[in-house]
């Protein structure tokens, strides 16, 4: 999942992408996207994926990674852009287009802001309680990761993995994942309690953000409500 | 096990829109009846769940060509109405790392939702009656039975049921849907009424499948019966081994106080 390259790339960068307001990133983001569902021209859907992918550029991320994280949209979309394939080949390509363009758009977005002004805004509009839950769940992603690889090794040295038993091989793994399951659940009792003493009353206080908008801020949003008009308005060369 | 993996834009707008509508709805019915007080012991654990479930279903099973979901553990771990807004955050933290589209997302809670659920209120019936372990295993067939029916159901009357074939794939032989002529624009899905070119598409994409030893329908069943075994045998181990370590955390086991929602 490479959370933890993600995780570096949206709090390290200092692009003019990482530098801009959450909420126009956001907006941006939204308008991105309702063009790529809206639209159906294989031309406009190219061009508005050829202008993720400079942002992408542009903000200064390990295209490596990114790229790296396009396969699945790719991969997923082809199975079904070569169904239709017999309809046309534009029908087919316009498919790949969308789900590559969707996926690297809101790649975009997480990989040039932190997760804390994502949920930050996401606490505008969702009961408190669901906010907490996805604080809780991506700070739980680093330590289950860690974990697990641990536990892993672990059982590979101690001689409980072997490559053509299957059956012992599940029961170990099945083992496994019960002990890395308790040891998260006392570690969730331990965190309650850290979280109590400081005052959780069932709301985690996040920092709204106050910055005032800059003209990146301006110009990431006029872009995007230019990039929906030219999507949508049936304009031809 | 029953997840959605259409990109954005393939689905028709009333099907993903009224997706998203009525998970917020089943959404918001949840967060009334949950009292604030009653969960916030619990909002760090089902963090965990969701995490877990999240970490499984990016473990490919290699000779299943589907996943693991383990959301009726979620459910039976955290009961039906947690285990439901962990299914939310779920989906909604896939669609941010691409795997599959951010208009999918409430028809995907919906499939999920519908394990997490199902296979939570079926295991307090059963786990009264029957051993805890076989009716963690009933649970999870049914749930599974279901949440894959409704996904057929849904991908199949949208995008066409080939589509619904775990990772089927290939070309179709057969002519054609209605085409776009209009120039420079290129249909991506047909919203008209389905024609008789779904149905052959559909014959076609099982027969194609191979599986083992088994081909078409047979490829099919064994798929999902193979899945739902897994995810069925592993639900049952983990909460075998709960009962055992730590009894407490079960939703309604049997002889014991179940807490939280």
């Amino acid at each position: 999942m490479h959370l933890a390259e993600l995780d570096h790339m949206a709090g390290n960068g200092e692009s003019f992408l990482h530098r801009a307001n959450p909420l126009s990133k956001i907006f941006m983001t939204a308008l991105i996207i309702a063009g790529i569902v809206i639209s159906r021209d294989t031309a406009r859907l190219s061009a508005l994926l050829a202008i993720i992918m400079a942002m992408l550029l542009l903000s200064g991320n390990s295209m490596k990674e990114l790229l790296h994280l396009a396969v699945y949209p790719v991969f997923f979309s082809s199975i079904f852009a070569a169904i239709q394939l017999q309809q046309s080949i534009q029908a087919a390509l316009a498919i790949i287009i969308k789900a590559t363009g969707a996926s690297m758009a809101l790649l975009l977005l997480i990989s040039t802001t932190s997760y804390v002004d994502i949920f930050s805004f996401l606490s505008l509009f969702l009961p408190s309680i669901l906010v907490d839950i996805f604080l809780f769940t991506y700070r739980s992603l680093f330590i289950l990761f860690d974990k697990f690889e641990n536990l892993m090794k672990s059982i590979k040295l101690k001689g409980g993995f072997h490559p053509l038993r299957l059956l012992f091989n599940i029961k170990n793994t099945a083992g496994m994942l019960g002990v890395l399951l308790i040891h998260c659940i006392d570690m969730s009792e331990r965190m309650y309690r850290v979280y109590s003493l400081r005052g959780y009353n069932g709301r985690i206080p996040l920092v709204k953000n106050s910055r005032s908008l800059k003209p990146v801020d301006f110009m990431l949003t006029v872009g995007a409500i230019i990039i929906l008009t030219g999507m949508v308005i049936p304009w031809s060369l | 096990m029953s997840h959605i993996h259409l990109p954005d834009g393939v689905l028709p707008f009333y099907w993903w829109a009224a997706g998203m509508a009525a998970s917020f709805i089943i959404t918001l019915v949840v967060l009334k009846r949950l009292k604030p007080e009653d969960v916030r012991r619990r909002i760090p654990f089902v963090g965990i769940l969701a995490a877990f479930m999240l970490i499984t279903m990016s473990v490919p099973l290699g000779i299943i060509p589907v996943h693991l979901s383990l959301a009726v553990l979620c459910g039976i771990l955290a009961g039906p109405g947690l285990g439901f807004l962990a299914v939310v955050v779920v989906n909604v933290m896939l669609a941010f790392f691409g795997h599959g589209g951010i208009t999918v997302v409430g028809i995907n809670t919906l499939i999920l939702g519908s394990e997490a659920v199902i296979g939570s209120y079926l295991y307090r019936i059963l786990c009264g009656r029957i051993r805890n372990t076989a009716a963690a295993v009933l649970s999870v067939a049914a749930s599974l039975l279901v949440s894959t029916a409704l996904m057929v159901v849904i991908v199949g009357s949208t995008a066409g049921i080939a589509e619904a074939l775990p990772h089927s794939g290939g070309h179709s032989e057969e002519a054609h849907m209605e085409t776009g002529t209009e120039t420079g624009e290129a249909p991506v899905t047909d919203e008209s009424e389905p024609n008789v070119g779904d149905e052959a598409k559909a014959h076609i994409g099982v027969d194609s499948l191979r599986y083992l030893l088994f081909s078409g329908w047979g490829a099919l069943f064994a798929i999902y019966i193979a899945g739902i075994a897994v995810e069925a045998a592993a639900t049952a181990l983990v909460v075998n081994f709960f009962l055992k370590v730590r009894p407490d955390l079960v939703m309604g086991s049997k002889g014991l106080t179940s807490s939280g929602n």
